[in-house]
């Protein structure tokens, strides 16, 4: 074990510090276990010479070598007293982002956990949503009507212009692809079942998932972020009653009578084009129009966004109460709550299609 | 050198129609902690935001090192912004990065900093501040003291000859208050920097305080030493520093 010592320079600055830690570097080199730096000399010190000197011991403990020091003037004394902790520990490494094997048992874990609170959040909702207000616990009915005003009413123009631009679109298409044929007066067919059975449904849920989702998780987010809603568990208030119940009661209100209008501007988009571009007479178009409605079809597509209400605004909500940090957590589960949406909205809809389409035909 | 760095004439401060300061005129010295008091609202707040060119004011003169802030362009505001560290009421912290990050960001911007130091300097200005061992924690992570005191480990980052730092002490718990006042008073020492403060704190004035500013309504009450508030002629000062509550309160009819 030898130890090595070292004399400070007068003022301990950018430049002195340096040629300090070449000195030190050498005698690591030469087999130093432990430095030991005088400081009686030094006068004075700044920042930049400060942080040479937890360079040279931070370099020393990463070696597993010892730092001292001895004698320091009275001028410095503060700094050596703030200084201390920092000297005589090991400088910490950032955490590593983790391994590949640990990645994926997290992933595990956290998905468990995760769906856990999911279900936990579903129950709790489906308590206080549907069991609650009956047994005269209350229900929040004027931040009900709030939020349906937003959701709804506020949301019919985008939700119609979707609806009517995709119906003449798919109407262009499926009349240029039967030209050929003569066939273009089932085009009015093919719409209205089109957009009963699908479109409408799908439409509507994915415009209200961009609109509403993201705006039902962002503001639980930052409402968490700024500790409201510990603010209002303090007031032994039900965050689920509070905050979650009036969304999901509006949405499930809100989004068939969305889709509805989506369904009513989907074909008179389409029959927009069938009278304008392909020539029919109105009577004709709407006849057929008429012909091809099925209550059925009506009321499997209107099935559907019950449920679509339904996972739109839990994984909002959802989302918005696993927020961590500030700012950047929130526009995270902001995103994270969009992409979960359009991935239920289509697991939703599969099960829709096999259950109608295949066992019971 | 010149003895005063800052030095605002008749300022006058608007929020659209709403006057805020009205005629606000003082000066600081080069190295002493200034600190700025008044009830809630009074626009403390505002007036540091003049004087660190976050805001510009409807009339008058904010010299800094005899240069008029109100005046600057883009360019030069910038540049003053690097010499001098801001620490915000709400503490201000960046949180997507750690703490180290924080700290670092200044040095990596425009500090000038060599890269094998800046981690070396992170962890000097953190133990200034008694942070050594939060480097690699997240802002959330912290206490509101310790974050308080990252927002001021970020604003000396460059080592600047003037720091802004509003309420410091606000949401402390009495001790940790009086550490942080301690800690100013050896930063002032150790780095000559000086200090304008926004507080409410009477301990950390008497404790820490070279001079005092108050405003009332927008307005400057009382300029001089805590010695002077002692005796000063105004009664509302007297209040102030005497912590004597109004008189329509102590008659409790609030109502
Ligand atoms: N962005 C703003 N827009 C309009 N008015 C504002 C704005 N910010 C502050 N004010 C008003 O300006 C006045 C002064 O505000 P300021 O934040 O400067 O107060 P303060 O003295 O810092 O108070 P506190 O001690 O509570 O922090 C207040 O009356 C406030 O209502
Ligand atoms: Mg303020």
């Amino acid at each position: 074990m030898s130890e090595t010592r070292l004399t400070a320079p007068e003022q301990l600055n950018n430049a002195t510090g340096a040629q300090l830690y070449e000195e030190a570097k050498r005698a690591w080199r030469a087999g130093a276990a432990t430095l030991l730096l005088d400081l009686a000399p030094t006068r004075d010190m700044d920042s930049l010479g400060g942080a040479w000197l937890l360079k040279i011991a931070g370099d020393m403990r990463r070696r597993d070598g010892e730092f001292k020091w001895e004698g320091h003037q009275e001028a410095i004394a503060d700094f050596m007293t703030m200084l201390e902790p920092a000297l005589q520990m090991k400088p910490k490494k950032p955490p590593k982002p983790p391994g590949l094997f640990d990645s994926f048992t997290d992933t595990l874990v956290n998905f468990v956990g995760e769906f856990g609170e999911f279900m936990g959040l579903c129950v709790d909702t489906l308590y206080w949503t549907a069991v609650a207000p009956f047994e005269g616990r209350g229900f929040r009915f004027n931040a009900f009507m709030e939020e349906a005003h937003e959701m709804g009413v506020r949301a019919v123009r985008i939700v119609c212009l979707m609806n009517f631009l995709l119906g003449l679109i798919i109407a262009m298409l499926s009349a240029a692809q039967v030209a050929a044929f003569g066939m273009q007066i089932y085009v009015a067919d093919l719409i209205m079942i089109g957009f009963a059975r699908e479109l409408a449904a799908i439409m509507t849920a994915v415009v209200v998932s961009a609109r509403t989702g993201a705006a039902i998780a962002a503001e639980i987010a930052t409402m968490k972020v700024q500790e409201e809603v510990d603010a209002l568990r303090g007031m032994g208030i039900n965050v689920v009653q509070y905050l979650v119940t009036p969304k999901v009661a509006a949405l499930i209100v809100v989004l068939p009578c969305l889709v509805t209008l989506g369904l009513v501007s989907g074909v008179a988009g389409g029959a927009l084009w069938g009278v304008l571009v392909l020539g029919f007479r109105p009577a004709v178009w709407y006849q057929q129009t008429l012909g091809a409605a099925y209550m059925s079809d009506i009321m499997q597509g209107m099935l559907k966004t019950f449920f679509f209400a339904i996972a739109i605004a839990l994984i909002g909500c959802h989302n918005g109460l696993r927020v961590r940090g500030g700012s950047r957590g929130v526009g995270l589960m902001t995103t994270r709550a969009v992409v979960m949406d359009i991935f239920m909205l289509i697991c939703i809809d599969i099960v829709f299609a096999a259950i109608f389409y295949y066992w019971l035909e | 050198m010149d003895d005063i760095i800052i030095k605002v004439t008749d300022l006058v401060a608007h929020y659209g129609e709403f006057k805020v300061l009205d005629g606000v005129s003082f000066e600081v010295k080069r190295g002493e902690i200034f600190m700025i008091v008044g009830g809630s609202g009074c626009g403390k707040s505002t007036l540091l935001k003049h004087l660190c060119g976050l805001m510009r004011p409807t009339s008058g003169e904010i010299l800094y090192n005899n240069t008029d802030v109100a005046v600057m362009d883009a360019d030069e505001l910038a540049e003053m912004q690097h010499g001098i560290g801001i620490a915000f009421q709400s503490s201000g912290l960046f949180n997507s990065m750690t703490v180290g990050e924080n700290v670092a960001m200044p040095m990596r911007e425009y500090g000038n900093v060599d890269k094998v130091l800046v981690d070396d300097l992170v962890r000097f200005k953190l133990s200034l501040v008694g942070l050594a061992a939060a480097q690699h924690l997240m802002p959330g992570e912290l206490s509101g003291g310790m974050r308080k005191r990252a927002g001021l480990a970020r604003a000396i980052a460059l080592d600047p000859e003037l720091v802004y730092f509003d309420e410091p002490s606000a949401g402390l718990d009495p001790i940790m208050a009086a550490g942080l006042d301690d800690m100013i008073l050896k930063l002032k020492r150790m780095l000559s920097t000086t200090f304008v403060i926004v507080t409410h704190e009477l301990d950390s004035i008497r404790m820490a305080a070279d001079r005092v500013l108050m405003l009332d309504k927008g307005e400057v009450l009382f300029c001089g030493t805590v010695e002077e508030t002692k005796t000063s002629s105004i009664e509302r000062v007297r209040q102030f520093f005497e912590r004597r509550p109004d008189e329509f309160i102590t008659q409790g009819n609030l109502s």
